[in-house]
């Protein structure tokens, strides 16, 4: 199949949690399309694999906590100033502390903190970062829910509570950035195969692709499509949705 | 995207007018063949001095009508070599308050509006598992999300067709068949011209459309056909029974 070329020539992308899965996947589209790139992770691995793949002028790489503001700011900063402003912002970077999940009655606060902080509140620092250039010049945020937003799945309460609260930032900053020519979405996925999701049971798994009528279990590859068309012109209509990209596992 | 639907066979109905001729011109410039169906004979015939001829079959009649659906098919999948795709992009609108509403008036809206894709796919499906899989996009509207004043009979049929498309996903996988619903807001056709035009103050009528999207605009056809493509192309491979809205902000679905 052919893919559109040049389809992000001359754009500045920024994805946060850009080392593996999908973020890397994304970074990866986005590249071959012709795009900049800045990348955040807190692994130093995963960027080096993508540095090294794709020419050096192409990609500007950083390895920090995207729950750490003033790091973030940092590289907001080192990016902009190598590549000048950011037209599209992936907010991808959310973790669901699956290996500290259990019941909600004897569920850790603290844990609940971590997976807001990184699941949700991230989304809001970095499109805060971005939103005053792109008030001036227009842009495109995309955010990363989750089907577990929708699912109920026990023992992920903090997970879908941020995945759901995704949505609801989309929806309102769609809204307030409508008039300056910015459209904010997101992507929900099902099961896609990344590390994470190697973590799963396999009997879970069998499970997730019994439930789905398309029968498998996704690429980061599939949501990176879905990601890149919401950032193209051709979806310059589009703001304030939520495409679930999940083989037809939940279709609400 | 340009060769992205090389070989790729779609029949369009609703072609002649608006939504679905934005979907034929964007079709056949990715590469592919299409085959047109409208019940505007004239559209039709622009239709077939505006493209390639290899590229077109041409089926006049009407979605309410089994018979024309299943002869257009037949003779779409004939000429072009067999079918990978559909797009339902036949409706009608009516702006009524439901005591106001014949009979005839409510069933003639779903008979377009819900019957005509059922009957569409319906028609579709053989030749859809013959080629080993394929696409459905269904346009429904934002009304089937959210209602609109004095449409009981238009949001309800277009609410119906979200759920016709949801279900057709679940049976359709099986065989490989991806079916989705695009839900456009208000679309610059002929359709929203008539209806704008019927308003006691079509400048107010406009502004009053216009206002309700975050955007602030009304979309072009084309801005629909562009999320028609990318439904119906590999790139959404993982996606099916959504209902994506392409209505500049109103939804919020």
């Amino acid at each position: 199949m052919e893919k559109p070329a040049g389809r992000f020539e001359g754009k500045i992308v920024m994805i946060t949690g850009a080392g593996s899965g999908i973020g890397a996947g994304c970074a990866s589209r986005f590249l071959s399309e012709g795009a900049r790139v800045a990348l955040i992770d807190r692994e130093e691995e995963g960027l080096a694999q993508l540095t090294s793949a794709f020419p050096a002028e192409q990609v500007h790489a950083v390895a920090a906590d995207c729950t750490d503001a003033s790091a973030i700011a940092a590289f907001h900063r080192s990016a902009t100033e190598r590549f000048g402003p950011i037209d599209i912002l992936v907010n991808n970077v959310g973790q669901s502390a699956r290996e500290r999940a259990g019941e909600f009655h004897r569920s850790d606060e603290d844990v609940w903190r971590f997976v807001l902080e990184v699941s949700l509140i991230t989304a809001m620092r970095f499109s805060r970062l971005v939103a005053p250039k792109m008030r001036e010049r227009g842009g495109r945020i995309l955010n990363m829910s989750s089907d577990a937003a929708f699912a109920g799945d026990a023992g992920l309460v903090d997970y879908a509570t941020a995945k759901m609260g995704i949505i609801g930032f989309t929806r309102s900053l769609a809204r307030e950035l409508a008039p300056f020519g910015v459209t904010v979405n997101a992507v929900a996925p099902g099961a896609i195969r990344t590390r994470a999701h190697d973590r799963v049971p396999a009997a879970v798994i069998d499970r997730i692709r019994q439930q789905t009528p398309a029968g498998f279990v996704g690429e980061p590859a599939d949501v990176a499509a879905a990601i890149c068309f919401l950032a193209s012109d051709e979806a310059r209509f589009i703001t304030g949705q939520t495409l679930l990209i999940d083989g037809g596992r939940w279709m609400i | 995207m340009t060769g992205l639907f090389s070989h790729r066979r779609i029949f369009v109905s609703g072609a002649g007018n608006g939504i679905g001729l934005a979907c034929v011109r964007r079709f056949i410039d990715a590469g592919a063949s299409v085959a047109c169906f409208d019940r505007d004979a004239e559209a039709l015939d622009r239709l077939g001095t505006h493209f390639e001829k290899g590229k077109l079959s041409l089926s006049h009649g009407d979605v309410t009508s089994s018979d024309d659906v299943r002869r257009a098919m037949a003779k779409g999948a004939d000429a072009l070599g067999g079918l990978d795709g559909v797009v339902n992009a036949a409706g009608i609108d009516l702006l009524r308050n439901l005591e106001d509403t014949s009979d005839e008036e409510w069933r003639g809206i779903f008979a377009v509006n819900l019957d005509g894709p059922m009957r569409v796919c319906r028609a579709a499906l053989p030749y859809l598992r013959t080629a080993g899989g394929g696409t459905i996009v269904n346009i429904s509207s934002g009304a089937g999300l959210m209602p609109l004043k004095h449409r009981t009979a238009y949001s309800a049929s277009k609410a119906g067709l979200q759920m016709f498309s949801k279900a057709l996903a679940m049976e359709a996988a099986d065989f490989g068949v991806r079916v989705n619903a695009i839900c456009p807001g208000a679309v610059e056709t002929g359709l929203l011209r008539s209806s704008i035009d019927a308003a006691p103050d079509p400048q107010q009528a406009y502004e009053a459309v216009r206002a309700r999207y975050a955007l602030a605009r009304i979309a072009e056809p084309d801005e629909i056909a562009a999320a028609v493509l990318w439904l119906s192309s590999p790139e959404s491979s993982y996606v099916t029974g959504v209902a994506l809205a392409v209505d500049g902000g109103r939804t919020f679905h």
